[in-house]
């Protein structure tokens, strides 16, 4: 493999390991959050009424609740799109990335993006009916051009996958 | 499968191991005994070409078909 190309892969490979850490973060925050949502609400509601983003903050709880456990499924999926994009990297680092395994799995990932897709919407819904409008808040989640592009991206890339295993097969059983 | 290669009555016939021609027509022995053995999905215009020079004998002497059942 030409060395350019490893220090790709362990580029891709560290950043990846770097972006798991990230979602265990979030993760780590939306579970703190729903803690204090519950723990101490009262004082969290002072917090949320200072801070005007809310057009009631009073009677929010629930909704910011069901937001907290959205967002933790979202980074669920998010976990799970990267640990297949390390399975990805690891089989390409060994020379042999067209694999069916590897077109199962970007067919995964397109299904995974079209569940937080799906989840982000719901999101959007929520946040835009408690939180004052062009607050930041407001416009959190929902349709995304970019989602749905990379969820194409996704399914073609693991046909072209597919494909491309079939053809490597054939290869292997030339003499 | 319908086409069966005849390596190993070609090479009888020649006197001649499965590893004698390996060593000289630069193909593997593991890809020979594939094959041999009817297990190869498919053969190159350069394979066939060097074991028919080597061996003296036509693409017909070595790829039979039969049919089926």
């Amino acid at each position: 493999m030409p060395a350019q190309h490893s220090t790709l892969l362990g580029v891709t490979r560290g950043l990846l390991w770097l972006m798991l850490g990230l979602v265990a973060a979030a993760a780590l925050l939306v579970l703190a959050v729903g803690i204090a949502l519950v723990a101490v609400w009262p004082d969290v509601m002072v917090e949320l009424k200072n801070s005007k983003t809310f057009i009631d903050p009073g009677i929010i709880q629930p909704q910011l609740l069901w937001m907290m456990a959205v967002l933790a499924a979202i980074l669920a999926v998010a976990a799970f799109v990267l640990r297949q994009l390390q399975a990805m990297v690891a089989s390409a680092a060994t020379g042999d990335p067209f694999v069916p395994a590897n077109a199962q799995r970007l067919r995964r990932i397109g299904w995974a993006l079209v569940a937080a897709q799906l989840l982000a919407i719901p999101l959007h819904m929520i946040a835009n009916s408690i939180a004052a409008a062009h607050s930041e808040f407001a416009g959190m989640g929902g349709l995304s051009l970019n989602n749905i592009l990379a969820i194409l991206l996704a399914f073609v890339l693991a046909a072209v996958f597919e494909q491309g295993a079939a053809m490597r097969d054939e290869l292997e059983g030339t003499i | 499968m319908a086409i069966v290669v005849k390596l190993d009555d070609l090479l009888h016939a020649k006197r001649m191991t499965l590893t004698d021609l390996s060593e000289r027509i630069g193909i593997t022995l593991a890809n020979l005994s594939i094959l041999k053995t009817g297990k190869a999905k498919a053969m190159r215009f350069s394979t066939l070409e060097a074991i028919c020079n080597e061996l003296g004998c036509q693409p017909g002497d070595l790829l039979v078909h039969e049919a089926d059942g």
